[in-house]
């Protein structure tokens, strides 16, 4: 590696609509080096990567490129300059070949025509392949590939119009073990040809294996830089979360030993679950479930719920081991589930309030003849909102014209209904104001009060350590640790789910 | 007192937007067609139009279900044919009226669910399920019979399609509108059609709110089947004799009359009313030109025509 900076940004400042999404950036990348972006979500990370490929344009600051001044004006400026960005969504077409995808829109030979020469197509191919070491044939279908050789085709496809430097954001979302190998290989192998990289993970572990520096970000600002040989965990935890944060708490943290076991899992894993699970969590207990994106968090929730088949150990209810075979099953047990999104999972939008909040108990609001009345159901929905303080609160309104935070509550007020035992929440308070989100633990609190059992999935830790009695974490589809609120801070649960000590 | 007014006024609206533009397009046809012809506005005309539209009406309640469910039923035609020689079979060999209807509705059945366990269990697209079926339906039919109609069915039979209720109204219409009504409690005022406008608005939220999404819709394609086995029934009736050959383009007609009504192919979307409408709307093209003696090759080209013209005015009449 030399000492050339292939690309600097100096003062990079973005804001959208008043609010600083950038706040100053210094970036430095050095030419053949790999370099990782790190931070928490909303650090400023993906619009940094976005002004790389103009996607948008800074409000100040400079861009230089191998020492020129420079204005990226759209991505195919961006491509044309020789940045490129892997992104984790394929922009391969499935039904081609490796070397028709590699070269698609850039074919080396046309003739008059407008055909393309196939065999130059395949040889061109076959040379680039070899270069890099890729062990793929020109002559595969790209759908036939696993997600780790698509994602080396769509490198190399970056490659072929000349890139030099790449963007690869979270490259390893959903590959397993060997493929993480051999795109690491690969990486290895782009570096000798001088190839630059900017590497963006949640996974410190990956981090450490294929980079040589890091930036860290926070709040818009690159808070520190590393060299990754001399750099520790703990010095990337606290420059990523800055300072130990204080969370003021919503109910005093109970110890639930001796309490009844609500729910157990043993060895309890589904279809969509990478490896089982136990735990128990017992009655009037609130018990959160964090991890980074991507943990299986949401996973795990849906199959306790029973919304994915169950393919091995035990899941128990009071003690007694239950069987799920879908959703409507669990409704005999007293369980609800409040899906993390609400707007696809929770909601149907183009329905009322009301609509919404009686769907899963319609028999409540149906006579003897099994005709629905709708005063029943006013009555029912505007009980439940009250409770859930909505705002505006008219349950005749549209769910999809409500805020986000109403929503929110209207799924909840939905399953509250039910007067449910167990209650399984997936991000309950994503992406709503601080006002609903108050509510909501509100809501939870009270219920733990009242002896029911809550299970939180949630990435907020500060919001785990807020309101919950116990903390799991996950980390890759397992769980790795176990908390007791009182001994837990973000910065140990977030060493622990970043996946500093689950190397598998 | 004053208070109740407000509110039934209030929900008198309500139907009035929701429908309104429809029956503005029906009255509007029925205005053109009086104008141009001395045989339309005439009583027995108008109830003649309530029975020819019977047949599409009864399948439509069927397909509104399987539509609302987010689905599709191509098979109609050939289903509603495929009862009618049952039934026809079926009474010249056993001789009796009523073991004939139940093998029509028997088989009505049986399509219902063979169609609604090919889409949900496995997991075949419904467009291409009863793009099959229709064929294969049809070609049933055709075997069956050798092509040939069966005749010469029991005269009492013919209540059905060709009586009249009262010496006036036909007793197809009675049948039909007595289906109408039943739907429409079903799917307003019962959590039946609730669910099913669930599943086709968002499938995943109806899953999660512990609906049986599959036993639901194996549900609206057995009512569909079944619609069509009455449908059939009236036919045959109507003739005295089972064509195998009969209701040939009918899921078009009836399909028709679902899109005008407002509901969404996508699912979710749609009324009873407003298919009400939509069918005798589709009947009232059909009669008024089959009046102005205008060609069949013509009558389709004019049906599309207003269809699509029906359905943009209707759309505008919604964004406002």
């Amino acid at each position: 590696m030399n000492e050339e900076l292939i690309l600097s940004l100096r003062g990079i400042e973005k804001s959208f609509g008043g609010v600083h999404a950038l706040n100053g950036v210094d970036f430095e990348l050095r030419r053949g080096e790999v370099h990782a972006l790190l931070g928490e979500n909303g650090a400023g990370k993906s619009t940094l990567i976005k002004i790389l490929t103009g996607v948008h344009r800074p409000d100040t600051g400079e861009i230089l490129l191998r020492g020129n001044p420079v204005t990226i004006a759209d991505p195919i400026d961006a491509r044309r300059r020789g940045i490129a960005a892997i992104y984790q969504e394929l922009s391969l077409i499935d039904t081609l070949t490796v070397a028709e995808n590699i070269f698609l829109g850039n074919e080396p030979v046309v003739t008059p025509l407008g055909v393309s020469r196939t065999r130059q197509l395949y040889a061109d191919s076959e040379a680039f392949l070899k270069r890099f070491g890729i062990a793929i044939s020109s002559h595969a279908v790209v759908g036939d590939l696993g997600l780790g050789q698509k994602r080396v085709i769509e490198i190399v496809k970056a490659l072929a119009i000349n890139a030099e430097i790449l963007l690869l954001d979270e490259p390893t979302t959903g590959m397993s073990r060997a493929e993480i190998d051999t795109l690491f290989g690969i990486m290895a192998s782009l570096k000798e040809k001088n190839v630059t990289m900017i590497y963006i993970s949640h996974y410190l572990d990956e981090v450490f294996r294929c980079c040589d520096r890091a930036t860290v970000f926070r709040d818009g600002r690159n808070v520190g830089r590393f060299q990754m040989a001399a750099a520790t965990v703990p010095e990337l935890v606290r420059a990523m979360i800055g300072h130990t944060v204080s969370g003021e708490r919503y109910r005093p943290a109970q110890t639930a030993d001796g309490a009844e076991t609500v729910i157990e899992a043993r060895w309890f894993q589904s279809a969509v679950m990478r490896h089982p699970v136990s735990f128990r969590v017992g009655r009037g207990e609130i018990v959160g479930f964090t991890g980074i994106v991507g943990a299986g968090k949401s996973e795990l929730a849906g199959s306790l719920f029973g919304a994915h088949r169950k393919t091995g150990g035990e899941l128990l209810l009071h003690g007694k081991p239950v069987r799920f075979r879908s959703p409507h099953d669990t409704r005999a047990y007293g369980m609800a589930y409040i899906p993390e999104d609400r707007k696809s999972q929770g909601l149907i939008l183009s329905d009322s309030v009301e609509d919404n909040i009686v769907l899963p108990h319609i028999e409540q609001i149906e006579n003897r003849l099994g005709l629905l009345i709708s005063r029943k159901k006013r009555a029912i929905a505007q009980r439940m909102g009250e409770r859930v303080r909505l705002q505006p609160p008219d349950v005749r309104m549209k769910a999809g014209n409500l805020s986000g935070g109403n929503q929110q509550k209207v799924v909840l007020g939905k399953w509250l209904t039910a007067e449910p035992d167990i209650i399984l929440l997936d991000e309950p308070t994503r992406g709503i104001d601080i006002g609903a989100k108050a509510e909501i633990y509100r809501l939870m609190t009270q219920m733990a009060d009242a002896g029911k059992t809550v299970l939180v999935f949630s990435s907020e830790m500060e919001e785990l350590l807020s309101i919950c009695d116990r903390i799991l974490i996950l980390c890759k589809g397992g769980i790795v640790g176990e908390k007791q609120v009182g001994d837990a801070t973000v910065e140990s649960l977030l060493t622990l789910a970043l996946g500093a000590d689950c190397d598998e | 007192m004053n208070n109740q007014t407000r509110t039934l006024g209030r929900k008198f609206m309500r139907f009035l937007r929701g429908e309104l533009g429809l029956l503005l397009i029906l009255l509007l046809l029925c205005v053109v067609f009086a104008y141009v012809s001395p045989y339309f506005m005439v009583e027995r005309n108008l109830l003649n139009i309530t029975r020819q539209v019977s047949i599409v009406l009864t399948v439509a309640m069927g397909m509104l279900c399987v539509i609302l469910s987010g689905e599709i039923d191509l098979s109609v035609g050939s289903t509603a044919a495929l009862c009618g020689v049952a039934a026809a079979w079926g009474m010249k060999t056993t001789g009796n009226i009523w073991l004939g209807i139940g093998l029509a509705l028997g088989l009505g059945l049986l399509v219902g669910i063979i169609n609604g366990t090919l889409v949900v269990y496995a997991r075949i697209p419904s467009f291409i399920v009863t793009l099959a079926t229709m064929g294969i339906l049809r070609g049933v039919c055709m075997v069956w019979t050798n092509g040939k109609p069966i005749s010469n069915l029991p005269e009492s039979f013919s209540v059905l399609g060709a009586g009249y209720v009262l010496n006036i109204i036909p007793v197809a219409t009675v049948v039909s509108l007595l289906l109408v009504a039943v739907f429409y409690v079903m799917l307003q005022r019962t959590k039946h059609g609730t669910y099913i406008k669930a599943i086709g608005a968002n499938r995943e939220a109806a899953t999660l709110s512990a609906i049986h999404v599959d036993r639901y819709k194996v549900l609206v394609f057995v009512a569909a089947g079944l619609m069509c086995a009455i449908g059939g029934l009236i036919t045959t009736s109507k003739l005295l004799s089972a064509q195998p050959t009969a209701n040939v383009g009918l899921e078009m007609d009836v399909l028709s009359g679902v899109i005008l009504g407002g509901a969404s192919l996508s699912g979710g979307i749609g009324t009873v009313v407003g298919t009400l409408l939509g069918s005798l709307t589709i009947g009232v093209i059909n009669n008024g030109l089959n009046l102005l003696n205008v060609s069949s090759y013509y009558q389709e080209i004019v049906k599309g025509i207003i269809i699509i013209f029906a359905v943009v005015i209707k759309r505008n009449k919604a964004t406002q």
